[in-house]
């Protein structure tokens, strides 16, 4: 039977087959970028967890060496504070895992406004060259003004004191919210507390700027008040209870 | 020299100036308006439809006596559309950095009228070997306007070319004060406007 391109039959036949094939093109080419597309993820990552963590990558060092000699990924139960050892942590999928109701629970107060947190996340000890514990880099992301606002937080080895921050994705108003990737910006949280002494979080960004010697306080920038307030509100919820409060108790008694 | 041969060098030559998409059709003016700012962009982006218009002139004059009549823009649309987005993912992979000031210009080669006028004029009544030829031609005359408009652009608007430093702007210690005005979109309507100026003028003398 000939081939009728004209008919009802014909046209169905030949846009069936005409999508069907152009879909595969399309599968077919993300299926070969997808393994650079990973490896590509994982040195994103790599290199966002030193920057956190104040390690000198510049130049031509090889961040990728640097972190397989001195990071160590943990995957952690989030309301337990236990890690698990199994997994494959830098392939963890955090963003899946947070929308994923199986892997997910809401919180039961939503500070950051993520409206659904994974039950396990990230964590990476960061030693130095002396096999010491130099600090602890954590995840972590609240809503701001338009959109989710993505960092990692360093925890020098007191469990308290910020190492460095840095914020490494967010959809702010272009212009007003680019300080967060601002290191003029990102340096004043060296140094800051986390916790006050009854061990709650007292974290701020505070408007109208810190007054010295506030060692929880960090200048909020002018025309950003509800970005300031997304990060304040992401580190006090990721270091609260629904956080890694439990991961980093368990830290201090070295348990893990 | 053969009939057939001049004939192919016909068409691969004669949109390159006589029948330029952009200078002679107008078409596909807002992309060449839009990433024509500084040579890379224009290049990369020139490169984009290249791939594009090559292939979905190929594939759509391959299979163009399947095509049902009362679907065909649908099909080339598609066509074009796949092709599209594997650009987008070669490019996503290869230059993130450059794929993001192209932003969504990539996308929107969907809609440029070069390459569905191509399809819909050339493709749909010529053999493949023909329509990659003929693609081939449109997509270098779209690129000489593009990487023409760019060279200009670049040069006077910020004194670089492909970022290397030709003129020493003021602000770096030099003598140049670079024009701010051609780096926004309307320079690049004057210039492409002075282009079809010439191409006019050089086609008439020419009879």
């Amino acid at each position: 039977m000939a081939f009728k391109k004209d008919t009802v039959v014909g046209t169905m036949i030949f846009t069936i087959i005409l999508c069907l094939s152009c879909s595969f093109m399309i599968t077919g080419t993300a299926e070969v970028l997808k393994e650079r597309k990973l490896a590509k993820k994982r040195d994103e990552l790599k290199r966002y967890v030193l920057m956190a963590a104040d390690v000198d990558i510049s130049g031509d060092k090889d961040f990728r060496q640097i972190f397989e000699k001195s990071v160590t990924p943990l995957l952690v139960e989030l309301d337990t504070g236990v890690v698990d050892t199994e997994a494959n942590v830098l392939d963890f999928d955090d963003r899946m895992a947070a929308i994923n109701p199986e892997t997910s629970s809401k919180p039961k107060k939503d500070t950051a406004k993520i409206r659904s947190r994974a039950d396990k996340a990230r964590a990476f000890k960061v030693f130095d060259d002396n096999g010491q514990l130099h600090a602890v880099v954590l995840p972590i992301y609240g809503k701001g003004l338009w959109s989710m606002i993505y960092g990692y937080v360093a925890v020098k080895p007191d469990f308290n004191t910020i190492e460095n921050v840095v914020f490494y994705e967010h959809g702010e108003t272009p212009g007003i919210g680019d300080f967060l990737n601002d290191t003029e910006w990102t340096d004043k949280f060296k140094g800051k507390q986390l916790f006050d002494e009854k061990g709650k979080v007292s974290f701020k960004v505070v408007k109208g700027g810190a007054k010295a010697g506030d060692v929880h306080g960090v200048d909020a920038v002018s025309g950003a008040t509800m970005t300031g307030r997304g990060v304040q509100r992401a580190v006090q919820f990721w270091f609260g209870s629904e956080g890694f409060e439990t991961f980093l108790h368990k830290l201090k008694a070295s348990e893990v | 020299m053969s009939k057939s041969m001049t004939a192919t060098r016909d068409i691969l030559t004669s949109p390159i100036f006589a029948n330029n998409p952009v200078a002679m059709q107008v078409l596909g003016v807002c992309s060449a308006l839009a990433v024509s700012n500084s040579m890379q962009t224009a290049l990369v982006m020139t490169l984009a439809v290249t791939f594009v218009l090559v292939f979905s002139n190929l594939i759509i004059s391959t299979i163009r006596n399947f095509i049902p009549n009362s679907v065909r823009i649908i099909a080339q649309m598609t066509v074009i559309a796949s092709l599209v987005i594997i650009v987008d993912m070669i490019l996503q992979d290869v230059a993130y950095e450059l794929s993001r000031q192209l932003s969504v210009f990539v996308g929107l080669i969907i809609t440029n009228c070069i390459i569905m006028g191509r399809a819909e004029a050339y493709a749909m009544k010529m053999p493949p070997h023909l329509a990659v030829v003929d693609a081939l031609g449109n997509a270098m005359g779209y690129g000489v306007i593009l990487l023409g408009v760019a060279f200009v652009r670049e040069l006077l608007g910020s004194g670089t070319l492909f970022g290397h430093e030709i003129f020493a702007t003021i602000e770096n210690g030099g003598w140049y004060l670079a024009n701010e005005m051609f780096k926004l979109p309307p320079s690049a309507f004057f210039l492409i406007g002075l282009m079809i100026w010439a191409i006019n003028v050089i086609q008439r003398k020419r009879g």
